[in-house]
């Protein structure tokens, strides 16, 4: 018996393999960044480097990153939220009506974008757990309510679809403003918001249930986790993150539009993907999703250092980003299959 | 067999359940104690696993009761019979394919270390034990708590299940059909830790159609035919083609082979015509 | 004091004229876009701006609003069938959709309605359908001025950001632009963004950024929208470029309008919707009363370049509703 409970601590110090390294879920995302970076470098030099233009991905990457973590955990979870297209000018309205068109207070119209955020996360949550409906029509439901909704208060409130919020002070200094002019304040957030993920979901037992949820949600329920709960704490997440980004994109354009935001749907769910989240849920990493995001980021700016034609950007974009969706599958395959040496 | 003299840990008393109109039990009573294996064998749609159900917590049975160590029990979410130590191993593991073995081990119970707000999932102990704890069982391919459960064989996954329910309490271990999808040699891994879990004094409901397997492992049998006990016996007390016969419909079977004879004989060996 | 006068006048004239012969008195439907459109309100204007003048001469003017745009075409189709079954003897009508709306044009046109396209259709469809005239705007012809007006200003590399590539009526905004700057001698790039970056601000003015800092050279840059010019101006911001690259735009927002008022923004390019409604059914009821025609075919509201020069102007229309 004491020889057997001593191989596992043999077994151990193997762990800290190249092997290993690759079975992580984050393995394949990081080669994908790598490979686009390569691709890149070879087409348009090191231009892309340069922190002026390094600024560029890095701006859209925070504002995506945002968004694409709470969505990578939803699709952990086994669930999805579409929602968040129109969460973005919703929430950006709705300062902007608040602070620009009725002038009040900066920070109540702050609380006010991120109170929408979290009543419609609530909705979907409800919806999603109290109903046998799948989270992608429940979400597609809100997703268009809440554009009509947005739509149609904006204009009878203001009469007219887009709105100036002019502002400045601390609200405009830590959530909408330029560091160095070139950098968005947003990059911190969105490296403050990768620290507290990575606690929660790999270092806190939070993490194992919303994994457990997205492996069999039966058998999870069975083990004592709290499904429902955690479904809807997670949908007021991924919508108040959403809407944190609508806020923070209001402040910093000084002007709301009820008609942005629907493409962070589509590429929040693919940096997710590149990132190395499993679409049928139970599998993937908060760092691969910070890879994927900069990866995604990264191909859609680096086009731009090319001497391609641009109209070809949406093909090479695209097949970018299949190769390192595909990347990613060859690695989880062999953390799959993997078993070590017979001896 | 002193563990025939104890008292039974889970006790069924006249068990009926209906869905609506449609009666699925009757009138089920079965006794099950320590260290012992309760073979559960029927046909398909015999009310195997709505019996399963019950006793998981899932389904509430329409009249009956469930006595635990003698004092009746009742439980209305699945929660309520693994907290009283009931636990229920499905088929493919009921384990979590893509996470460690480490970590889908202690689902809804993590080890954790630190204090406050930065307590942190214990990722070294919970791979040691889970480890250890499958070790234990005989599974000594299994080294590795951070291999994903994915990776592994339909026995020691199974394996890992069982050891699971053993480390975290369970008293009764319900293991549904859990050799069906296996060849032979992972069956056989799986009957050795259903023995090892009955002699750690388990008491195991082990649900099967292949009599084979029930015959390694089981001290008692209890067949059911639509919706009630058919037979209910000890160990030795039948052959295996007397249970085959059980559970392929009984003496009717029996009864209808002799009768297609002596029709055959008595018409010149002609079969009965069809539509009959 | 002497309008007023002038108007209780012609009202008693027109009253007269009503009870004398009801049938000289024009009746014109206006067939527009939904309640909550922003841009259809401003039609709205310009359609109540216009009906005193009808109604002085006995004539009444009925506008038919689409409720929903889910059901487009065959909505649409509707309330044409609705305005010939109420005998209107006008009907002023965006062709938006010609192939299910030229066979209830055309049915109309038998009826004895006079038709005027308004706002959508355009040269082509006005022959097509027999309409006495078309109200509106031609995205090249906008594109042309806004080429122009660059040109005028020294400009001598555009670039175009395009959105929506592939949209007709977007890439014709493109090709006026290049097309207009041409006649100065300068020269203007398309920029179509992959749809990944549409309605992300983020992305559209890091893209905007990234093509100024590759090509220096670049003095100018338009969008195909405003909504897009308020990214472009973050990016000029960005790439301390503001005052050196000069911004202009198709249509206008609250934020384009004090970019211009500020000076941030050269210009922006306006197919003034109210002007449309307003010559649609003045020219259409003239016409129906008094047998006018203006030789003028199509009738161009755009483009109207708003600048410095009329800003103040311009942003007191936005105050009520006309611009």
């Amino acid at each position: 018996m004491s020889a057997q409970s001593a191989a596992p601590g043999v077994a151990r110090a193997s762990n800290f393999s190249l092997g290993g390294l690759l079975r992580r879920p984050e393995a394949g995302a990081l080669l994908g960044l790598v490979a686009v970076f390569v691709f890149f470098t070879i087409f348009g030099g090191t231009g892309f480097l340069t922190p002026d233009s390094a600024a560029g991905w890095l701006n859209i990457a925070a504002n995506l990153g945002m968004v694409a973590f709470p969505i990578g955990l939803l699709m952990i979870a086994g669930e999805l939220d579409v929602s968040i297209g129109s969460m973005i000018p919703a929430s950006s309205m709705t300062i902007a009506i608040v602070s620009g068109h009725y002038q009040q207070n900066i920070w109540l119209g702050v609380a006010a974008a991120l109170g929408v955020g979290v009543l419609v996360g609530l909705v979907n949550g409800f919806l999603v757990v109290r109903t046998a409906v799948p989270s992608f029509i429940v979400t597609l439901g809100t997703l268009f309510a809440t554009a009509g909704f947005v739509l149609g208060l904006s204009v009878l409130l203001t009469g007219s679809t887009s709105v100036v919020i002019n502002s400045d002070g601390v609200a405009k200094q830590i959530f909408g403003s330029f560091i160095d002019q070139t950098f968005q304040v947003m990059i911190f957030w969105w490296l403050l918001a990768t620290a507290i993920y990575i606690y929660f979901i790999h270092y806190s037992h939070y993490g194992n249930w919303i994994f457990a949820m997205g492996g069999d949600k039966e058998s999870a329920r069975n083990a004592g986790i709290p499904t429902r709960k955690l479904t809807i704490m997670l949908y007021v997440l991924s919508s108040t993150s959403a809407a944190f980004v609508g806020m923070c994109q209001a402040l910093l354009f000084n002007v709301a539009q009820v008609s942005v935001g629907q493409s962070f749907i589509f590429n929040s769910i693919i940096s997710v993907v590149v990132g190395g989240v499993l679409l049928t849920g139970g599998f993937g990493s908060i760092i691969g999703i910070f890879f994927g995001t900069i990866t995604f980021a990264v191909v859609n700016q680096g086009i731009y250092f090319t001497s391609f034609d641009r109209n070809w950007s949406s093909l090479i974009i695209g097949i970018l980003l299949l190769i390192a969706v595909l990347m990613n599958n060859t690695f989880r395959k062999m953390a799959l299959t993997y078993a070590p040496k017979k001896k | 067999m002193t563990n025939a003299t104890s008292a039974p840990v889970l006790e069924l008393k006249n068990i009926n359940k209906s869905f609506g109109p449609i009666d699925v039990l009757h009138d089920i009573s079965l006794q099950l104690r320590a260290g012992e294996v309760l073979c559960l064998l029927g046909d398909n749609g015999a009310g195997k696993s709505t019996l399963i159900k019950i006793l998981s917590g899932v389904h509430v049975p329409s009249s009956g009761s469930i006595l635990m160590d003698g004092s009746p029990v009742s439980f209305a979410t699945p929660r309520d019979a693994s907290d009283r130590g009931i636990a229920t191993v499905h088929q493919f593991g009921g384990t979590f394919p893509l996470m460690s073995i480490g970590r889908s081990f202690f689902v809804g119970a993590e080890p954790t270390k630190g204090w406050g707000p930065f307590r942190v999932f214990d990722r070294k102990k919970a791979n040691e034990v889970a480890v250890k704890a499958v070790r234990d069982f005989g599974i000594t391919r299994i080294e590795d708590g951070d291999r994903l459960v994915g990776g592994l064989s339909g026995g020691e996954r199974q394996s890992l299940a069982i050891a699971r329910a053993v480390h975290f309490g369970a008293r009764v271990l319900i293991l549904d059909e859990p050799t069906a999808a296996l060849g032979v040699k992972q069956a056989t891994h799986v009957l050795r830790i259903v023995n090892q879990a009955k002699k750690r004094g388990l008491a195991v409901i082990f649900i099967t159609h292949q009599v084979m397997h029930a015959m390694a492992v089981g001290d008692h049998f209890a067949v059911l035919i639509r919706g009630s006990v058919a037979a209910d016996f000890k160990k030795g007390e039948r052959t295996r083609e007397e249970i085959t016969d059980l559970m392929a419909g009984g003496e009717t079977m029996a009864g209808l082979e002799k009768e297609i004879e002596d029709y055959m004989s008595s018409h010149d060996g002609h079969p009965p015509p069809a539509g009959h | 004091m002497k309008l007023k006068t002038c108007v209780t006048a012609l009202a008693a004239v027109a009253g007269l004229a009503f009870t004398l012969s009801a049938a000289q008195a024009a009746s014109i439907a206006v067939v527009g876009g939904k309640n909550d459109d922003f841009f259809w309100n401003k039609i709205k204007k310009g359609i109540d701006d216009a009906t005193p003048a009808v109604v002085a001469n006995g004539g009444k003017v009925n506008y038919l609003r689409l409720q929903t745009y889910d059901n487009f075409a065959p909505d649409v189709v509707a309330l044409i069938k609705t305005a010939i079954s109420q005998k209107v003897d006008g009907l002023v009508i965006p062709d938006w959709v010609p192939d299910a709306e030229d066979p209830a044009i055309a049915e109309a046109k038998k009826a004895g309605i006079k038709i005027i396209l308004m706002n959508a259709g355009g040269a082509e469809e006005m022959k097509k359908t027999g309409a006495i005239n078309y109200v509106g705007t031609d995205e090249y012809t906008a594109g042309v001025a806004g080429g122009e007006y660059f040109g005028a200003k020294g400009k001598k590399n555009i670039l175009c950001v395009n959105t929506l590539p592939g949209t007709a009526n977007i890439e014709a905004r493109c090709k006026g632009i290049a097309d207009g700057a041409a006649k100065s001698g300068a020269k203007s790039t398309q920029l179509p963004l992959p749809s990944s970056s549409f309605g992300d601000p983020t992305a559209v003015a890091e893209a905007i950024k990234a093509t100024l800092i590759k090509d220096p050279s670049i003095d100018a840059v338009a969008t195909i929208g405003a909504g897009d010019a308020d990214s472009a101006a973050t990016a000029l911001k960005q790439a301390s470029l503001t005052g050196k690259v000069s911004l202009g735009c198709f249509d206008f927002n609250d934020g384009t309008l004090a970019r211009i008022k500020s000076g941030e923004q050269m210009f922006a390019i306006d197919q003034q919707p109210y002007l449309q409604a307003l010559l649609a059914v003045q020219l259409l009821a003239a016409n129906i009363d008094f047998g006018t025609d203006l030789p003028t075919r199509p009738v161009l509201t755009g483009p109207g370049i708003v600048d410095a020069s009329n800003i103040d102007a311009t942003l007191a229309g936005v105050k009520k509703g006309a611009r």
